[in-house]
């Protein structure tokens, strides 16, 4: 069973430093987008770092695609390797991005996302406008569906008509 | 004349980004039942339909096995 929502409520209540990006935020926008992963961008300070950990931490996260049986410790100085990761977790598979192609790193992204209640505690989405920017430079034909879907909901939104 | 967000999706002016996405196939009804919901029953719906989606994939797996050993 997946919980993404509670994955983002966590991270959101230990106040992480993060931003959610793709097929998440695209639902979190109205989409009807369909994703079996959390993509955030977070920040890379020290502290966010240890903050991210200790959410992550219990939820067993392990590098996906490599073997089960290769030894991984995960702690704040596993993020510190590097700024992506794909992790799969017991609440679903959690990936990490230090930055964002088309956008940039998180002190980046934190301007150009909307605030939303996760059940009491604020959480960052990205703007759809930024989403749009962001699908657009990945390039990837996957990513199709959800520029339509972005593209209908930013015009929905805007003033006029 | 403005019209609701609902309104744009559900009848989008020819030439519109909101038609050209319909064309594409986008149903624009689960957008206007989405956009209802608060950001957070959305982000909780994704869950259900996933791990709803794992179910009927695991029933049918369990299915073709059970099929193949009698089989």
């Amino acid at each position: 069973m997946i919980d993404l929502f509670e994955v983002a409520r966590r991270l959101s209540a230990a106040e992480v430093e993060f931003v959610i990006v793709g097929g998440i935020a695209i639902r979190g926008h109205g989409g009807n987008y369909i994703t079996e992963d959390l993509d955030i961008c977070y920040s890379r300070t020290r502290d966010n770092l240890k903050k991210l950990a200790g959410v992550l931490a219990p939820l067993e996260p392990k590098p996906r695609g490599i073997s089960k049986e290769l030894p991984f410790v995960f702690d704040w100085t596993t993020l510190q390797q590097g700024p992506n990761f794909t992790f799969e977790t017991l609440m679903g598979d959690v990936d990490l991005l230090g930055e964002v192609k088309g956008i940039g790193g998180y002190d980046d992204l934190v301007t150009k996302s909307i605030t939303v209640d996760f059940e009491g505690f604020p959480t960052k989405i990205l703007s759809i406008h930024s989403l749009i920017v962001a699908k657009q430079a990945a390039g990837r034909p996957k990513d199709q569906p959800g520029l339509q879907v972005l593209y209908a909901l930013q015009e929905s939104e805007a003033e006029g008509e | 004349m403005n019209r609701t967000r609902e309104e744009k999706l559900l009848n989008p002016r020819p030439g519109s980004k909101i038609a050209a996405a319909v064309e594409y196939g986008i149903d624009m009804t689960q957008l206007v039942e989405n956009l209802r919901l608060t950001p957070a029953e959305r982000v909780r719906r994704n869950d259900e339909v996933v791990n709803s989606v794992r179910k009927i994939a695991a029933a049918v797996s369990k299915a073709k096995a059970a099929k193949a050993k009698i089989g």
